[in-house]
């Protein structure tokens, strides 16, 4: 045995997963990057743009792409990429909006229903379970239906039929909490039943919650596109994308692409950046990483 | 003595983590060690110290941002430089059995210990035909002893002490020559530990002399002392003492002051613990680590302290010193 | 006096996991209740700290019957038990820095400006540094963990301490200390100290009297 050898000195050190952590890095940068363009082109297009969107010129329809309209026409030959930065527009703003309600509505119902137990739990849950079990689009056509189109009854249609969700992961979340000793160690030190909701079981579902509010803004919007594409969503002289798909039925079965093509890469494309960012920021909240460093 | 030729042997492992902000935590620093067939060696130190870690890299399971140097070699083939391949089709289950921390958790919750256990069988001893695979799966439980009766029941409906059964079972299906122990006895009563650590004990003893050899990482004293017969104690990454375990545990006692400090500790010994804390593997001090909490520290232990005898100490308890003995056990 | 009289605790009625313990602890008496792993005796521990309702019998804290449990107990009555349990890990929220975990029942019971000088006491009794009180959970060991529940224990000074396998996850060194910070705080207080656990030598060594756990429920399976 020679244990006696002194310790290399300049000890050639490998490396585990390098391969693994670079694809994650590109596949966060590239979300982050749509992400941004999304925004910056729905937030500065309008203002800079030359065209008016809803500039007709019937002598220019159903143009394929080209350099003077990088996204072709449409049939009444409006420039197809304002009217997609148009319909993103609206599109998001009804996600963000109808997102950021359901977000709200759904974390206080989970929360309450976890924290309080008993029969307030399942009589909300009763009603999340009853509204759940009707289709989302059912649902979302008899709220709209009941108001003249527009943004805002979109939007609550959108989040009447979104809150169930994050109201089910936040009162699992708030069930699986509560019985931690570390919420037996608060009550032992003589919390009130309000300082550990807010101080120690919100603090807590929060960022659940808030991924959850992410992962719903695509989804949002193709609700709302489903809803305009069925014409029930938004006035159809809006340019949002379900309108804009819509609106190019027609064309796809003459041969024409383009219409149907560039508002639906709007809608998937933002989509997976949003869904790729939560996917990473998910990763990091999740208790494995705490683990990375085993000791 | 002749010394057999090691199961496993380790020469300089190093493992280190790369955190965010470019700051690098030792967690294993130039550990030397080797386990000879038929023989325990147990692994002894507090929380933190980098037991784990240890464990970890022998099993090519460092987390991404990990790096490790030195070498582990277990027959042929360097364990810190196997790629992963190697590593899933040779090294786990084949040629180290790992017995987990939480049986339990470690095995799958939705299936019985018996299709886990033919699934097992058939991967890694290559046993083929349903009634092979069967019988070959309730030989092994046996050898775990582990009641044939309870084969189909799932792991949530078994005691701590038969779960741990069961996941021995599967640790011995490969015949692997090296056994890893992960604390195994962490959170079982005292009777259950001492049971488990027999039939540990009974796995490495075998009749035909060949032996397999046993690493085991634990913290809890009273088991190594029962299993080991030699105890390799870790402090802020580094063995500081690798020694026989009746002199350890016995006569003379440990000769690294950190040893004695464990053994001290133990209630039913001195039940004084040791002062202070152990350092941070991210900020460890140029010198000896221990200093510190160390009462015989002198400007000495400024310097790295070399490993003389074992033992990597300035100023060791010398091993006939009968007075430091009967301190120990005072 | 801190006494359980014929509790019967679980979590489904029909099958209870403890079925009528009794024990007493004097005050200034340190008590070891000993037992198997999933014998009920932590369920036990939390019934004498208030946290879990018993289906019958009662919990006597000074002579006052306890009627109301976890947080519809009265005040005075939760935070005379301070509680220690044996996962650190899951027994500290882990957005709390260290500083602020042992100051939260100051702060929860409108006593915040005695935190900042009660925090620094204790937490030179349990040996940490300010280094790490300034860390979270994740940042730091299981001991140093346990040691900064220990003292979110002692923070509002309890009459009672119940500490639940306080030291199973810990090593020999971490255990010896935590001991000594409880027993510290026994000789200055005189506050009773209720140990479970499952380790003979450690109960016998520190405790006064040990009880096994086939003798406080009477036999009874």
């Amino acid at each position: 045995m020679t244990c006696d050898a002194p310790a290399a000195q300049s000890a050639v050190w490998r490396s585990y997963g390098i391969r693994r952590r670079s694809t994650r890095t590109v596949r966060v940068r590239v979300s982050a990057a749509l992400v941004a363009l999304t925004v910056l082109a729905v937030l500065l297009v309008p203002p800079l743009a030359q065209l008016d969107q809803q500039a007709v010129d019937l002598a220019a329809k159903l143009q394929p792409p080209s350099r003077s309209h990088p996204f072709g026409t449409d049939d009444l030959g409006r420039d197809l990429l304002l009217r997609c930065v148009y319909g993103l527009r609206v599109s998001l703003l009804v996600g963000l909006v109808a997102a950021l309600v359901a977000a709200v509505v759904g974390t206080a119902v989970g929360a309450a229903a976890g924290a309080l137990g008993g029969w307030v739990d399942r009589a909300v849950m009763r009603v999340v379970d009853t509204l759940s079990s009707v289709p989302h689009l059912l649902l979302g056509i008899f709220v709209v239906a009941l108001f003249r189109p527009g943004v805002v009854p979109v939007a609550v249609s959108v989040a009447s039929t979104h809150w169930l969700s994050t109201a089910r992961i936040v009162r699992a979340e708030v069930l699986s909490l509560r019985s931690r000793p570390f919420i037996d160690a608060a009550v032992s030190g003589g919390a009130s039943r309000r300082r550990i909701a807010v101080r120690h079981l919100l603090p807590a579902v929060a960022p659940q919650a808030a991924l959850a509010a992410v992962l719903m803004v695509p989804h949002a919007m193709w609700h709302e596109s489903a809803l305009s594409f069925l014409g029930l969503g938004l006035p159809t002289h809006m340019a949002s994308l379900g309108n804009l798909v819509q609106g190019a039925r027609s064309s796809l079965l003459a041969g024409h692409w383009w219409p149907t093509l560039f508002p639906g890469l709007f809608i998937i494309v933002p989509t997976l950046a949003i869904a790729g960012l939560a996917g990473a920021w998910r990763e990091r909240i999740s208790p494995r990483r705490r683990s990375e460093l085993m000791l | 003595m002749t010394e057999p030729t090691p199961v496993l042997s380790v020469r300089g492992l190093s493992v280190r983590f790369l955190m965010p902000g470019g700051r690098r935590v030792a967690a294993v620093t130039d550990v030397h060690f080797d386990v000879a067939p038929g023989e325990c060696l147990a692994l002894i130190g507090e929380s933190g110290c980098g037991k784990s870690v240890l464990a970890s890299a022998l099993l090519g399971l460092l987390p991404a941002n990990a790096q490790s140097a030195g070498e582990a070699r277990l027959g042929d083939l360097d364990l810190i430089s196997a790629d992963e391949r190697t590593l899933s089709r040779k090294v786990r289950g084949r040629l180290i059995g790992l017995v987990p921390q939480s049986p339990a958790a470690h095995l799958t919750p939705v299936r019985t210990i018996r299709s886990q256990t033919e699934e097992t069988v058939a991967a890694l001893a290559g046993i083929r035909g349903r009634a092979a695979v069967r019988d070959a799966a309730r030989a092994a439980a046996e050898r775990a002893a582990f009641p044939a009766g309870h084969l189909d029941r799932h792991p949530h409906e078994l005691s701590g002490g038969l779960a741990q059964r069961a996941a021995t079972a599967l640790a011995l299906v490969g015949d692997a020559p090296l056994l890893l122990a992960d604390e195994p006895t962490t959170g079982l009563d005292r009777d259950l530990v001492d049971r488990t650590v027999d039939e540990l004990r009974r796995h490495v003893d075998t009749a035909d002399g060949t032996g397999r050899g046993l690493l085991m990482i634990t913290h809890d004293l009273a088991a190594a002392e029962r299993i080991a017969d030699r105890v390799a104690v870790m402090y802020a990454g580094r063995i500081v003492e690798l020694a026989d375990a009746a002199s350890f545990f016995g006569s003379p006692g440990p000769r690294h002051p950190y040893g004695r400090g464990l053994l001290r500790a133990l209630p039913d010994r001195a039940f004084t613990p040791i002062p202070g804390l152990p350092p941070e593997l991210g900020a460890l001090p140029e010198g000896c680590a221990f200093a510190p909490r160390c009462d015989r520290a002198t400007d000495a232990c400024a310097a790295l302290p070399p490993v003389t005898g074992g033992v990597a100490c300035h100023h060791p308890v010398p091993g006939s010193d009968v007075r430091a003995a009967e301190d120990v056990h005072a | 006096m801190l006494e359980l009289r014929a509790v019967t605790a679980g979590y489904d009625p029909k099958a209870p996991v403890v079925r009528n313990a009794s024990l007493a602890v004097a005050p200034g008496e340190a008590v070891g209740l000993l037992g198997p792993s999933g014998c009920g005796k932590s369920t036990l521990a939390r019934v004498a700290a208030l946290l879990h309702r018993p289906d019958s019998g009662t919990l006597l804290l000074d002579g006052t019957p306890v009627r109301r449990w976890r947080h519809r107990a009265p005040r005075e009555q939760r935070t005379a038990v301070g509680v220690v349990f044996q996962q650190p890990r899951l027994s500290a929220d882990p957005r709390l820095r260290l500083t602020d975990l042992i100051a939260e029942p100051l702060r929860a019971t409108g006593r915040r400006e005695e935190a900042p000088g009660r925090v620094a006491e204790l937490a030179a009794a349990v040996g940490l540094t300010p280094d790490l009180l300034g860390r979270r959970p994740h940042e730091v060991s299981d001991g140093q963990l346990q040691r900064a529940c220990l003292a979110r224990a002692l923070v509002l000074r309890p009459r009672w301490l119940v500490c639940d396998e306080m030291t199973a996850m810990l090593d020999a060194s971490t255990t010896a200390a935590l001991v000594a910070v409880v027993e510290e705080y026994r000789a200055a207080t005189g506050a009773g100290l209720l140990a479970v656990g499952h380790d003979h030598t450690l109960l016998r060594r520190w405790c006064d009297r040990t009880a096994h756990w086939e003798d406080v429920t009477g036999g009874t399976p």
